[in-house]
């Protein structure tokens, strides 16, 4: 397997809004998501995923509530707030001109 | 809610974020731990089952979803980290490690809690006082350009009126002065203290009633309607805070006054005591508009007139005065006019007292916080091989330096709550006796304060926690650690800690000599003033004030006399007297004399003379001597030669060397009738103690007009409470309109006139003798610690054939070389600061050696008493004990 690059700080925090912005979810439904989008390529720290999500429910930006999953089992669902969709488009803007002056420099010849 | 039902929430889907998530990690721990728990078993549950599902064995896909996931506990940590709350926890193990620390030792955490108690206390209350007279903006609008005029007290209706035709840098200028009076409701007469001001004070002042309105111009000219404005407290009580009393009318001095106003609650002018305020009759006409000098002047500057514009116009004013008015040398008002804020016109005579004790609180408040720093420091020696191990063993040095910051804050918390229960508990007892003129009641501990000595909390806190931690952290790498673990776990205590705690110590006593020092000038300097000769003996005497406003002339002379009579014969009543004026209280009626063949002393050359008016019996009543002639005799009444005692300073001044008996001489009080001298009484201090006696001519009270008040002086061996009570009964029976207004024994007049002093003594010596408890404490443990520390060396020498007694010297001198250094540079610092205790001083010099003695052998004494314990220990060390310590 090739070495997967690390995660850059705060990416973690963008990839959980966006994907809450898709659908509610749990914490595994979300670790798994973003594995299969990603083609494998980001693996998250299974362990430092939880802290996030605790931290972002902290800070607002997302919610949390228990649900019974389709296996009928209790699980903690997250969403986003109306707050955190704000947060989303923040940093997903940032992301996006960081990924291209990025992009720019890798071009230059 | 309880926590079953919260989960319920969570099973029914309410969604939590924020704040709520927060809280709900502060209040529901228990749940949030279980969610957690439980979140994280559900992940890896799936995890697990995803394995299965590719094939792996259960353990297998176990193990797999574990090996994948980290380290739970971890994962838990960082989680716990997310919800804000592990500082809480960290602060709730270390609260209860400083409770269990403090609880060990309860007598340490007593003296330490007590201690910063009366520091934090004893200032805080203070600070209330201070921050209420000299902070806090008075009941007026914008006080600080109101300014009182010079020769308070002493202006006329007629110079009032220039003042306010001539003067031009103001916004309004009003007069006002304070009467006695009488309130006569059903049939029964009580004392009401009156402002009698001119129509403009209020809107000079730019105070607004509550009720109804104030007065307008021309209601203090002839004419006017009589009008009351009342203040909130008089409208409370007497009258029930009845809001229908606009335009209902009272009857004071026998006279119907109709209510117009009501001021707000905490308005007082110029004083609390003040009930109601009247107008004053500027009648051009009247005798007392161009008489009584009794006015004093206010005035409120005009916006944007600089101090230098007030000046030229109080000259421009002055030389006005002087060509309107004729004005003899000895008292001419034109010279040196001024003004001063009213602010420092009310509380000015306070002021150096209340800065003089918030200083002598503030050195006990440090004193109390070297104390305890003294004390935490030798417990930090004896906690040092535990403080040793745990961070060899990796505590955070920043972890440890915060729990000792917790165990100083918890201490400092229970001083503050200590000291503001002490503080506010105390409150109405300090402030009752404080020198505060009468403006006790408009004072409370209100929140300002209560802040404010919770602001002191931490500072102190700080300040505690500074000694240990700077020895502790001393140095960046945890060197001070090592020694204790290189002991092999024995205390062992660095030197430049003894040290730290020695000049803790010295700075202690310092302090202590500081206040002691203070404390017995003060006492010395009282202890003077009670030896000063007042001319009267107050022992056994007691005096009413008596209103008899309602009654004209004739009514007065007759109640008067029978009051004399009847009063003289009440059983244990030796003799019993009349005055206008009671010697050591009243002041003032005092006017120009002339002298019978001395044209020298006539003009402006003239001298002026106290003038009291007084039955027979007064100077046997308070036994004042009569050095010549004769005192007066029942004989001496209307109609028969007018007559005249004069004290021995005047009669010697008028006529030195010569018989002064059969002299004349008039007063303006007694027109233009010449008073033969017929005998010289010996000088009386008439206004205050600490002053010269002053000047003063007396004349039968039945050769004068009674005054609307008159002072009953009785003198006896009878109890004064039930006597006050027989008079007042008594003066019931004769006349039910007459008003018994002040009741006090002549010890007490003593004792008012003396309360400053008095007052400044108490504070001053309850400081000094906490301070010399501090002190105590301090040497004792820190000359205590030094012997547990070197009870080794002391068996090891006993063992070897020390002298116990060299073991009680040594221990001595230690204790004596710190206090001996403490007294020395508190002597020093006193000395170098006793200029600021001069103007509390009576014939006591700031520097005056007794008190400094007395300081330094308390002290002295303290300190050898504070370490005879510890060198009794020291020389009762038991040899094959000590060397199996440790």
């Amino acid at each position: 397997m090739p070495k997967r690059p690390d995660m850059i700080q705060g990416t973690l925090d963008l990839l959980i809004l966006k994907l809450l912005s898709l659908e509610p979810m749990h914490g595994w439904g979300l670790s798994e998501s973003i594995q299969q989008l990603s083609d494998d390529v980001l693996r998250v720290n299974q362990g430092s995923l939880y802290p996030a999500l605790h931290r972002l429910t902290a800070s607002g930006w997302i919610e949390s509530s228990w649900k019974t999953t389709e296996s009928s089992r209790r699980a903690r669902f997250y969403r986003l707030t109306p707050s955190g969709r704000r947060e989303l488009a923040r940093i997903e803007g940032h992301w996006r001109r960081l990924a291209g002056a990025v992009e720019q420099i890798l071009q230059a010849t | 809610m309880t926590r079953r039902s919260g989960s319920q929430d969570a099973r029914r889907g309410s969604w939590t974020s924020g704040i709520g998530f927060r809280l709900r990690a502060l209040f529901r721990r228990r749940t949030m731990e279980r969610e957690l728990d439980e979140e994280l078993r559900f992940h890896l549950d799936e995890e697990a089952r995803k394995f299965e599902r590719r094939g792996l064995s259960v353990e297998d896909a176990r193990r797999e979803s574990l090996r994948r996931f980290g380290r739970v506990d971890r994962t838990k940590e960082q989680a716990r980290g997310a919800w804000g709350v592990r500082l809480l926890d960290d602060l709730a193990i270390d609260l209860r490690y400083a409770l269990r620390q403090l609880a060990r030792s309860p007598l340490y955490a007593l003296v330490a809690v007590v201690t910063l108690a009366a520091g934090v206390g004893g200032t805080a209350a203070l600070f209330g006082v201070v921050h209420g007279l000299l902070v806090r903006p008075l009941p007026y609008a914008d006080d600080v350009g109101l300014r009182v005029f010079w020769s308070d007290w002493n202006w006329r209706g007629n110079e009032l009126d220039l003042v306010r035709e001539v003067a031009s840098a103001w916004d309004g200028i009003a007069g006002y002065t304070i009467d006695a009076t009488t309130l006569d409701r059903d049939g029964k007469a009580s004392l009401v203290l009156t402002g009698l001001v001119s129509a403009e004070l209020f809107d000079v002042l730019g105070a607004r009633p509550l009720l109804g309105r104030t007065f307008v111009e021309g209601e203090d000219r002839p004419g006017r309607e009589l009008a009351l404005v009342l203040s909130h407290g008089f409208w409370q009580q007497e009258l029930g805070g009845d809001r229908n009393i606009i335009g209902q009318r009272l009857h004071l001095g026998g006279q119907p006054y109709t209510v117009i106003g009501v001021m707000p609650d905490g308005f007082y002018f110029p004083e609390p005591a003040v009930q109601a305020w009247t107008t004053l009759d500027l009648d051009p006409a009247s005798s007392g508009y161009r008489n009584n000098g009794w006015l004093v002047l206010l005035g409120r500057v005009r916006d944007g007139v600089a101090e230098a514009g007030v000046e030229a116009d109080l000259s421009r004013l002055a030389t006005a005065l002087d060509e309107r008015f004729d004005y003899p040398e000895a008292w001419d008002k034109t010279k040196n006019p001024y003004v001063v804020p009213l602010r420092q016109y009310l509380f000015g005579s306070v002021r150096p007292s209340l800065l003089l004790l918030i200083a002598a609180a503030a050195l006990l408040l440090v004193m109390a916080v070297a104390n305890v720093a003294a004390l935490l420091l030798a417990k930090m020696a004896d906690r040092s091989t535990e403080l040793g191990v745990r961070a060899a063993i990796g505590a955070g040095r920043m972890r440890l330096a915060r729990q000792l910051i917790t165990e100083s804050l918890v201490l400092a918390t229970l001083a503050a709550v200590a000291g503001l229960a002490l503080a506010g508990g105390l409150f109405r007892a300090l402030v009752g006796r404080l020198p505060l003129a009468g403006f006790e009641q408009t004072l409370s501990l209100d929140w300002p304060i209560l802040a404010a000595a919770l602001t002191l909390v931490p500072l102190v806190a700080s300040l505690v926690a500074v000694a240990p931690l700077r020895h502790l952290l001393a140095d960046p790498r945890g060197a001070s650690l090592k020694p204790f673990l290189a002991a092999g776990g024995r205390t062992v205590s660095g030197r430049g800690q003894g040290r730290l705690q020695g000049s803790l110590v010295v700075v202690e006593v310092m302090l202590a000599v500081v206040l002691v020092v203070g404390a017995s000038l003060l006492m010395r300097s009282v202890l003077r003033l009670y030896q000063v000769d007042t001319g009267i003996d107050t022992a056994g005497a007691i005096a009413l004030d008596l209103i008899a406003t309602d009654l004209d002339e004739e009514g007065r002379r007759a109640f008067f006399d029978s009051l004399i009579e009847r009063a003289g014969s009440i059983p244990g009543v030796r003799s019993a007297a009349l005055t206008n004026r009671l010697p050591l209280r009243d002041g003032g009626v005092q006017g120009p004399i002339k002298v019978e063949g001395r044209p020298d002393l006539d003009g402006t050359k003239r001298l002026s003379s106290l003038w009291r008016t007084v039955t027979p019996d007064y100077f046997r009543a308070l036994r004042v001597e009569i050095i010549r002639g004769r005192a007066f005799e029942p004989t001496d009444r209307a109609g028969s030669m007018p007559v005249a005692i004069l004290d021995s300073e005047l009669a010697d001044r008028l006529w030195p060397g010569e018989d002064p008996i059969g002299r004349r001489v008039a007063t303006s009080f007694s027109g233009s009738d010449w008073l033969e001298v017929i005998g010289v009484a010996a000088p009386v201090k008439h206004t205050e103690v600490r002053g010269p006696a002053s000047s003063v001519i007396y004349q039968p009270f039945a050769q004068t007009v009674p005054w609307d008040a008159e002072i009953l002086i009785l003198e006896g061996n009878a109890d004064p409470a039930a006597l006050i009570g027989t008079v007042r009964s008594l003066v019931r029976e004769l006349e039910p309109r007459v008003a018994v207004g002040r009741t006090t024994t002549m010890d007490d007049v003593l004792r008012t006139e003396l309360a400053e002093p008095l007052r400044l003594r108490f504070f001053l010596a309850l400081f000094g003798g906490l301070a010399l408890a501090i002190g105590a404490v301090g040497v004792y443990g820190v000359v205590s610690y030094s012997v547990s520390r070197r009870m080794r060396e002391y068996g090891v020498r006993v063992a070897l054939g020390a002298e116990r007694l060299d073991l009680v010297r040594e221990v001595l001198s230690l204790g004596g070389r710190l206090v001996g250094l403490g007294i020395l540079a508190g002597l020093g610092l006193a000395l170098a600061f006793s200029f600021l205790l001069t103007r509390f001083l009576f014939e006591v010099a700031p520097r005056d050696p007794v008190s400094y003695l007395i300081a330094a052998a308390t002290l002295g004494a303290i300190g050898i008493v504070a370490s005879i314990l510890p060198a009794a220990r020291a020389s009762a060390v038991d040899p094959s004990r000590a060397l199996r310590l440790d």
